[in-house]
């Protein structure tokens, strides 16, 4: 039996499935995309409503075909009832919307463990607690490092004095550490905004403390005048007044005076000479006003 | 013993501006000699370039006086003119005021002119500009401030103020300690 017959009426009746584009085109399988380049025919476009949408409805099928196509050439899995693809990863880059974030500036901590080549162990949350037989944090609520705040009995040391109060002397020294380790927090924190700036933290930090030494000294009626002196307290340079050399080049003079005697004829009366004096001042306020 | 700085300078200028106008030009440049303003405690002096380096060598402390002095400049950052500029704003003055011989005496001894005592204006004066007063024989006295411009003055009754007084030569006996 001759089946070619049906053959060929069966796929005159459908599409064709090979596709050719002059440019081949690119495909993002992970996300069911193609990119096709190639040149739309401008005649067709412009030909006419009906030409331009059957061009255009075919050029889209075609796509379309080309897509398929693809897919079908992709590794499957069969199930009982349809066929699976599995996609590749996609390859298309798509532009971040916020920056990538900043690496954290490392603390003192760190940058010594760096040094030192010394590496984070793992410690597990609970421990084991003997005394009680049971786990407990390490810190926290009912950690066991709050235990040595609620003994029964404290000793009090041999050299010591009998009447102080040896529990609330162990308060106070926790108090004490916890202040410290919040003073190193914000010490870290403030190299680290320096050294993104690429300052000098201590520098920076001996700088600030001058400045706010300055501003507050010069913040009393006498503006400072009578204040007690401070050891290695930092002297203030303002602006100086600067003359012209009392000697100067023969003709110097006579030529800036003609120029100041052309601006008084004219009537220009304020805008023209600078008040060096009153600019001084302004300078020197907002240097001492800024940072 | 400095320079003037510009805004000084400027209003320096600004004063003689009022005596003897564009003239001024004349006292900065000279045919003779160059000559200089410079600045001794306060005090404005006009003085030859020359004079002006020998006085390097004298201390600020030690030194009184060179040349002649213009004038002071105040605490608030006025200029006034002292009687010593007379020689310069007499030479070069733009409005001037002749007196008749009895109001000579009146003025050196510090008054303001009266209306009855002038004997001749320079026409077209305007009011508040500063004038050089004179005696009949040309003689400058001092110098001041027009309380009426020239045209208004005629309105004037006989006692009424002519002219304001600023310096005059009586300054020399009167003010001879602070003068220099």
């Amino acid at each position: 039996m001759d089946v070619s017959g049906i053959l060929a009426e069966h796929e005159s009746r459908s599409k064709a499935i090979q596709v050719d584009r002059l440019i081949p085109v690119e495909h993002d399988l992970g996300v069911l995309a193609s990119f096709d380049i190639n040149m739309l025919d401008e005649t067709k476009l412009r030909a006419g409503q009906k030409v331009r949408d059957n061009y255009l409805k075919e050029v889209s099928r075609e796509g379309a075909q080309i897509l398929i196509n693809e897919l079908f050439s992709l590794p499957t899995t069969t199930d009982d009832d349809s066929v699976y693809a599995s996609l590749p990863k996609t390859t298309t880059v798509l532009p971040r919307e916020k920056p990538i974030p900043k690496e954290k500036p490392m603390t003192r901590w760190e940058k010594f463990a760096k040094i030192k080549g010394i590496q984070n162990r793992k410690k597990s949350r609970m421990v084991f607690d003997e005394n009680q037989g049971e786990w407990r944090p390490r810190y926290g609520y009912k950690g066991v490092n709050n235990d040595d705040q609620k003994p029964w009995l404290v000793e009090v040391p041999a050299n010591a004095d009998p009447d102080k109060d040896q529990f609330q002397a162990r308060r106070e020294e926790k108090k004490e550490r916890i202040n410290k380790n919040q003073r190193r927090q914000q010490r870290n924190l403030e190299e680290g905004a320096m050294s993104e700036k690429r300052k000098h933290p201590q520098q920076m930090r001996k700088r600030e403390l001058q400045k706010a030494l300055v501003l507050s000294k010069s913040s009393t009626a006498s503006m400072g005048k009578f204040d007690e002196k401070l050891e290695g307290e930092p002297k203030i340079k303002g602006l100086k007044r600067k003359f012209d050399p009392l000697v100067a080049a023969a003709g110097k003079e006579k030529s800036k005076n003609m120029d100041i005697l052309s601006r008084v004829a004219k009537g220009d009366t304020s805008a023209t000479v600078l008040n060096v004096r009153k600019a001084q001042r302004a300078i020197n306020n907002s240097k001492r006003t800024k940072k | 013993m400095r320079p003037l700085t510009d805004d000084e300078t400027k209003v320096l200028f600004e004063k003689l501006a009022k005596y003897i106008a564009r003239n001024i030009i004349h006292l900065i440049d000279r045919p003779d000699e160059p000559y200089c303003f410079r600045l001794q405690k306060d005090r404005v002096y006009y003085v030859s370039e020359s004079n002006m380096r020998r006085a390097t060598a004298i201390g600020r402390k030690n030194l009184v006086s060179l040349g002649i002095c213009f004038g002071k400049f105040t605490k608030t950052g006025k200029f006034r003119l002292h009687i010593t500029a007379l020689q310069y704003l007499a030479q070069y003055a733009k409005y001037k005021v002749w007196i008749k011989p009895n109001g000579e005496m009146p003025f050196l001894y510090g008054n303001h002119v009266v209306k009855a005592h002038i004997g001749r204006v320079t026409e077209d004066i305007p009011e508040h500009q500063g004038v050089v007063i004179y005696n009949m024989a040309d003689v400058p006295l001092g110098f001041g401030v027009s309380a009426r411009s020239t045209v208004d003055m005629r309105k004037v009754d006989p006692t009424g103020i002519a002219v304001f007084h600023q310096a005059d030569n009586g300054e020399y006996l009167r003010e001879e300690d602070a003068l220099f």
